[in-house]
């Protein structure tokens, strides 16, 4: 019964999303603010009735209604409440269900914290923001529903959740890359009213600028979530796979970092409006591509959802549909957006302008190693697949060139033009002391591959240059955009961390008996026993291995487990943290000879990856706080 | 003011230059950094028409030939086969946990005088790649 | 000029993404099965779930459906009355898939039982070789030889459209 309660409400949700869609372009033309008055009142009662209908839905995953055909095949009567409920987000149909559920609370917030003196074209932006819920509501209710029953009697203890899904990053995971990927929603739609007012004389984006960087947060640590998810629980020891599905949330992730900027920039000076309008539609495009790349199952992953074309056909249609007209616009209006300010050459604006360049192509190269095999596979025999090595190549010289623009950025003014001379005889002295300190590290980590000496030296660049702005800003008690700091030093650390992580970490395999001792590096491995051990819901073999050192001591259990309901088999690292590295151990199979397969790895800095996109947020986070944002 | 109109020719050429160079970079980069999947009689072949260079990544697919497993000084050794060719595959690391002999593999690595020295192994219908399909249609 | 190259630029680039992604869809729908037909049903000895004797290719009938099923899977629930039907027409073979015994034999008690046996397959060995990626799939082998494939949940409508053309014309050869 609460089932049909909860379906009913979906359903009646999407008729007043609907209706609000249509109010709030009655507003338009009426230009009455009689109408606009109740667009934010309806968009409230539709978030509501949805809000209802998903807690509802979560009661019956809590309560085990495993007559629910959704719940009953993803969790399980034994799970702990927290997995229950998580169990809602670990397939297609639930998914997207929290997905629709997100528009709508971005929605809300964005009716709650606008800022209430001056927003501007704020029922349209909603009207907008509910024609999107809508129209994922149709999807949810008529091809992927979650509200199936399965009648006359249900199944006494459920499935199982995927054992690897199980897992607390992987639980808070998709609820945070889906706030990230949703909220561009705001600036697509506001930019979409915008564009739809035909008034482009103001262009009032200042009054989103926060909504664009909390969501930018959001996308951050997401990201950074499932990064670290895929370190500790896959077994491989990398963090990053330049998987289709990753590189599917980096997209939108490069031109929301695009945005932030020119955001900065459009509020400031009326510069650079094109690119803010252009990146808004295209960081929520991006955030429906990567929906239909993971939804459809073209392609195989990690992360893709069942296989099929209806869902596919359905969400390529409405995403197209949803962008097509602000792209429209866009461009039929393009002579009138660039009308206003011409970018002074070697301004800040014109350094921030070139970097779009770069993150806009950066986008394009992940574009394209996602398309460019499957165009190859379905138009001729050959079979390809763009691996890590492209990505690498690629990404590392993009980088390094934002990163020196970034840092030409801080020398420059505002809308004055900064002769480029200038700019170098100014920076003179950071770059000086960049080399120095840059040959230091590298002699240290003895490593002379061109990317680890671009890495160590950009890195150290960004750091050093906004050392100096620090000090500066003490010592002269000039006004200083700490945040903006904070973020770029946060940046600079990835860098630096990825490229220390890539030239110093390392692995062996070895093959070991119970009481074989091994050399690795400074280390002596001691393989101390292996047993096996029943759980609740899997069997496992753990190992025990006890590692010295000249310092130290410790003991790691890594295991192979198999799970009872499925009869998955999974292999569990054992990480030992260390400020610097991490041991990673990995056990295999046995062979016939007795002895067990052992991958030891020592991955070096790969915490300081993580602590890296923390720092970037905690900056964004110091920035949202300033209100003021010049 | 001829001055001003000479700078902005020479920023949009510098503009068309760098953007055409990029664009080549990049292709280029795609091009040599595809990873083909290819059979083993595909790669034999391949071989003898020295399609690929020795540094060229790829994905080798076929059945684990029975009885060629072993391990010697902490690498793997197997062959792959797709009943026509096979082609020796030495491996050091972890091996997936459905890997066996006489099953579906794909291994990623580079070919190199007959033999090819992976870096990286799948298992075909390895769960923890491909999930199963559980979906309610 | 500048402008017109932008605008025709985003408007072909947007337009080409939707007709390619359009075709990758239509194309992908095609090969979703991934198991070659008319090959021959891989070499097998399997214990099947009510007895230990095992079972191998040379003790199977001439055409018969081989279903893959599991007490797990809850799409094979939605199957399971439509499999009840066909059954009466033509044999099916279960193939019980990582499967605890227990849980599959209280299943088939409860919901009735459409398969002659059910091969068990604990390890998911024959159903590797045969291609699974999951439960339900369904198989229709002719004379040892894997005819027809479907991934999923067979209904009337894939049943009409997958499987019967292919039966009637064996039994009217």
């Amino acid at each position: 019964m609460i089932g049909e309660i909860s379906h009913f409400l979906a359903f009646s949700s999407s008729i007043v999303f609907m209706a609000c869609f249509v109010l709030a372009f009655f507003s338009y033309s009426s230009n009455t603010s009689s109408i606009s008055i109740f667009v934010p009142k309806i968009f409230v009662l539709g978030s509501l009735i949805l809000i209802t209908s998903f807690l509802l839905f979560v009661y019956l995953a809590i309560i085990d209604d495993f007559t629910m055909a959704y719940i009953a095949s993803h969790s399980n009567s034994n799970l702990p409440i927290f997995y229950k409920v998580s169990s809602i987000w670990s397939a297609h149909e639930g998914s997207l269900f929290l997905w629709v559920l997100i528009i709508s609370l971005w929605g809300l917030f964005f009716l709650i914290f606008r800022n209430h003196s001056t927003t501007t074209f704020y029922p349209q932006t909603i009207g907008i923001i509910s024609l999107v819920v809508a129209c994922f509501l149709l999807f949810l209710l008529f091809i992927s529903s979650p509200f199936e029953r399965i009648l006359p009697f249900g199944v006494p203890d459920g499935a199982d959740i995927n054992p690897i899904l199980q897992d607390p990053a992987l639980a808070i995971h998709p609820p945070m890359l889906y706030f990230g990927y949703i909220g561009f929603v705001i600036p697509f739609a506001f930019v979409t009213a915008f564009l739809l007012s035909g008034r482009f004389e103001q262009f009032p984006i200042a009054e989103i600028k926060s909504f664009i960087l909390s969501t930018w947060i959001f996308l951050t640590i997401g990201i950074a979530l499932g990064s670290w998810w895929a370190y500790y629980e896959l077994g491989w020891g990398g963090y990053w796979f330049w998987d289709p599905v990753e590189n599917v949330a980096l997209m939108p992730w490069l031109a929301g970092t695009a945005l932030l900027h020119t955001v900065y920039v459009s509020s400031r000076s009326k510069n650079l409006i094109a690119w803010t309008i252009f990146l808004s539609i295209i960081a929520f495009t991006l955030s429906l591509f990567g929906a239909f790349i993971v939804r459809s199952g073209i392609i195989d992953s990690v992360h893709s959802f069942a296989n099929d074309p209806t869902r596919g056909l359905y969400l390529l249609g409405m995403s197209a549909f949803l962008v097509s007209a602000p792209i429209m616009l866009f461009v039929k209006n393009l002579s009138k957006i660039f009308a206003v300010n011409r970018v002074k050459d070697f301004s800040k604006e014109f350094f921030i302008g070139t970097n779009n360049v770069f993150f806009i192509t950066a986008v394009f190269i992940i574009f394209l190693g996602i398309s460019y095999p499957l165009i190859l596979e379905a138009f001729s025999d050959s079979r390809v697949s763009v691996g890590s090595p492209f990505y690498n190549k690629v990404f590392a010289p993009l980088t390094f060139i934002t990163s020196l623009f970034l840092v030409f950025s801080t020398y420059s003014k505002w809308s004055r033009e900064i002769p480029l001379i200038e700019i170098l005889k100014s920076s003179a002295s950071i770059f000086a002391l960049t080399i120095l300190s840059s040959i230091v590290i590298i002699y240290f980590v003895n490593n002379y591959e061109w990317w680890l000496i671009g890495g160590i030296f950009f890195g150290n660049l960004i750091i050093l240059r906004y050392i100096a702005l620090i000090i500066d800003s003490v010592i002269s008690k000039k006004y200083f955009n700490q945040g903006s700091a904070l973020a770029h030093i946060g940046f600079a650390l990835l860098i630096v961390s990825i490229s220390l992580n890539a030239a110093l970490s390392n692995e062996r395999t070895f093959s070991m008996s119970v009481g074989d001792e091994v050399k690795f590096n400074e280390n002596t491995i001691e393989f101390d026993n292996i047993s096996l051990q029943k759980n609740s819901n899997f069997e496992s073999l753990s190992a025990d291995f006890i590692f010295s050192n000249g310092e130290d001591t410790f003991e790691l259990y890594p295991e192979k487990r198999k799970y009872f309901v499925r009869g998955e088999i999974t292999t569990e690292s054992d990480i030992s943290i260390k400020p610097i590295k991490d041991v990673y151990i990995t056990i295999g199979e046995q062979q016939s000879n007795g002895k067990w397969i052992v991958n030891v790895q020592e991955n070096y800095f790969v915490r300081l990856i993580w602590i890296s996109a923390i720092i970037m947020s905690l900056g964004a986070v110091l920035v949202i706080r300033r209100k003021i944002y010049v | 003011m001829k001055k001003d109109r000479k700078k902005r020719l020479f920023g949009v050429l510098l503009i068309i230059g760098s953007s055409c160079l990029g664009i080549g970079l990049i292709l280029y980069a795609l091009n040599s950094n595809l990873d083909y999947f290819l059979t083993p009689s595909e790669l034999k072949q391949s071989d003898e028409n020295v399609v690929l260079s020795s540094n060229t990544r790829v994905k080798l697919g076929g059945m684990v030939k029975k009885d060629s497993f072993f391990i010697n000084e902490n690498k793997v050794n197997f062959e792959v086969t797709d009943f026509e060719d096979s082609i020796s595959v030495i491996y050091e690391g972890l091996l997936p946990d459905l890997f066996k002999e006489g099953k579906g593999i794909v291994v990623l690595g580079k070919y190199n005088d007959g033999i090819f020295y992976a870096d990286e192994v799948f298992a075909k219908h390895d769960e923890n790649y491909m999930p199963p399909n559980l979906e309610l249609d | 000029m500048f402008e017109s190259t932008l605008r025709t630029l985003i408007v072909i680039i947007f337009l080409s993404s939707v007709i390619l992604f359009t075709s990758l869809i239509k194309n992908n729908n095609n090969s979703q099965s991934k198991v070659d037909l008319n090959i021959p049903l891989p070499e097998f000895s399997l214990q099947t779930l009510d007895s230990d004797k095992k079972i191998k290719n040379e003790n199977l009938e001439d055409l018969f459906i081989l279903n893959v099923w599991a007490s797990w899977c809850i799409t094979c629930r939605v199957e399971h009355p439509f499999l009840e039907d066909i059954s009466k027409t033509i044999p099916i073979i279960g193939l019980n898939y990582k499967d605890e015994k227990n849980n599959a034999t209280e299943w088939l008690s409860k919901l009735g039982d459409p398969y002659i046996f059910s091969l068990y397959d604990y390890y998911g060995e024959l159903a590797l070789d045969l291609g699974v990626t999951g439960a339900p799939e369904t198989f229709l082998v002719h004379k040892g030889r894997i005819i027809s494939h479907h991934i999923g949940e067979v209904d009337q409508k894939v049943w009409s459209a997958k499987f019967l053309p292919t039966i009637n014309k064996i039994n009217n050869d």
